[in-house]
């Protein structure tokens, strides 16, 4: 995949190419083009949410700083 | 005031005194004025003649001292602190000893909650007239951000509502909290940094800007024009989740999103977890039914054709009755073109005969 897009951009695309797909326009050869890139796109946005990992962290320092 | 130079050769030279007393002397000229400001450095001691402070400019920094005899500013029982707005009516002033420039209060008024909102209805139209509050400045929200920033003050309440929202609806959320002052005059410029800070945090998506219900006077900062410009100049959309639903200070009108409560700001910046996956589960088997369509799609357009194929053949003729004669020679279109006796074949739409001409009828 080309740099990283982001979760929604790749969730756009995803749903641009199934729509393209069930339009029923695409050539066959172009269809299964498609259809590999949705694949792609996919399991991406299945990798993002698998991969999130909570973190809650606090900005202390700096703001300390900025206190006047 | 007469200020004499001392003339040494062709030029006039003045003593730094003669020259202090002189612009002194000039200044005096001037009219009384009110200045409007906010008040920083301010110093009192009783065993002053005068009391100092400096007034502020909100807009661009610029300072003006400013200096008021004791028992002037002790008559007018003001509790003047760093922050506060207020008019100053006084005369411009060079202090010749030090050469500094002041402005000499003859009085000084704080400003009340009518000119409070005054000045916040102006800032507003102002603002307004800058397009900072338009539609078409507002950014959308990021759908999975990657990291959440949380700006709030030192109150467990809306730190709380908005975390324990957040990770309810996506458990391994991201957040990145900050805290600072959120009432009285330290808190517009330290609102202000921290909101610029956090923005260009790593991987931070959105910030998200939380205090909890307050007084019109502790919302003030939220309505400050040091905090509106942080907003809208922000690298990342900002939801401000301010006060009460109610309560609109201007930070609610510039932000790109605006949420009444923590709780409600989490809904606005995290997804559904579990909507966001059935929602990819459905895409998937879309996706996969999707090529298996346009085949059928493609054969059924194939029958189709060969169907209208079909009944432009002559087979669909002769199923109708028709049969077809030939000899030899080809298809026989004429009586005249056999003679008897002649062998004849005749296709028909099921099978064929062999025959013999008995008689030809012209």
């Amino acid at each position: 995949m080309s740099a990283q897009p982001t979760f929604e951009e790749a969730q756009r695309e995803l749903e641009k190419i199934v729509a393209q797909l069930e339009g029923g326009r695409a050539s066959l050869e172009d269809a299964l083009a498609l259809w590999e890139r949705g694949d792609e796109l996919y399991r991406y946005c299945l990798g993002r949410l698998d991969s999130a990992e909570g973190k809650i962290e606090e900005l202390g320092d700096r703001i300390e700083q900025a206190r006047p | 005031m007469k200020v004499e130079p001392d003339l040494q050769g062709d030029r006039k030279v003045y003593s730094v005194s003669a020259f202090n007393r002189g612009v002194a002397s000039w200044l005096t000229r001037l009219p009384t004025i009110w200045v409007e400001g906010e008040v920083t450095e301010f110093r009192r001691q009783d065993r002053w003649q005068s009391v100092f402070f400096t007034l502020k400019d909100v807009r661009d920094g610029s300072c003006l001292p400013v200096s008021m005899p004791r028992s002037g500013f002790d008559a007018l029982r003001l509790e003047l602190v760093d922050g506060q707005t207020v008019h100053v009516f006084g005369r411009p002033e060079l202090f010749a000893a030090r050469g500094e420039f002041r402005l000499r209060a003859l009085s000084i008024e704080a400003l009340g909650l009518g000119a409070v909102l005054a000045g916040i209805e102006r800032l507003k139209r102002r603002l307004a007239a800058e397009g900072l509050f338009t539609t078409a400045r507002k950014r959308p929200l990021p759908v999975f951000p990657r990291r959440i920033a949380l700006l709030t003050g030192n109150e467990a309440a809306a730190k709380h509502d908005f975390v324990t929202a957040v990770t309810a609806r996506f458990p391994a959320a991201r957040i990145l909290i900050a805290q600072t002052y959120v009432q009285g005059p330290r808190a517009a410029p330290a609102l202000a940094t921290a909101l610029q800070d956090l923005a260009r945090e790593q991987d931070v998506d959105v910030v998200v800007l939380a205090r909890g219900g307050g007084s019109f006077e502790d919302l003030l900062p939220f309505s400050d024009e040091r905090l509106v410009r942080a907003v809208a100049s922000a690298p990342v959309p900002v939801v401000s989740a301010v006060g009460h639903e109610q309560d609109t200070p201007l930070c609610d009108l510039v932000a790109d999103a605006r949420a009444s409560t923590p709780t409600a700001a989490a809904r606005l910046v995290v997804p559904d977890e579990g909507e966001l996956r059935e929602r990819l589960g459905s895409l998937r088997s879309r996706l996969d039914r999707a090529p298996l369509s346009l085949v059928e799609r493609r054969r059924a357009a194939l029958e189709s054709l060969a169907g209208r194929l079909r009944a432009l053949s002559h087979q669909a003729t002769l199923k109708r009755g028709y049969a077809i004669v030939r000899t030899d020679d080809g298809i026989v279109r004429s009586a005249g073109s056999v003679g008897v006796g002649d062998a004849i074949a005749v296709e028909l739409a099921e099978g064929s005969l062999a025959a013999r001409v008995e008689e030809t009828r012209r």
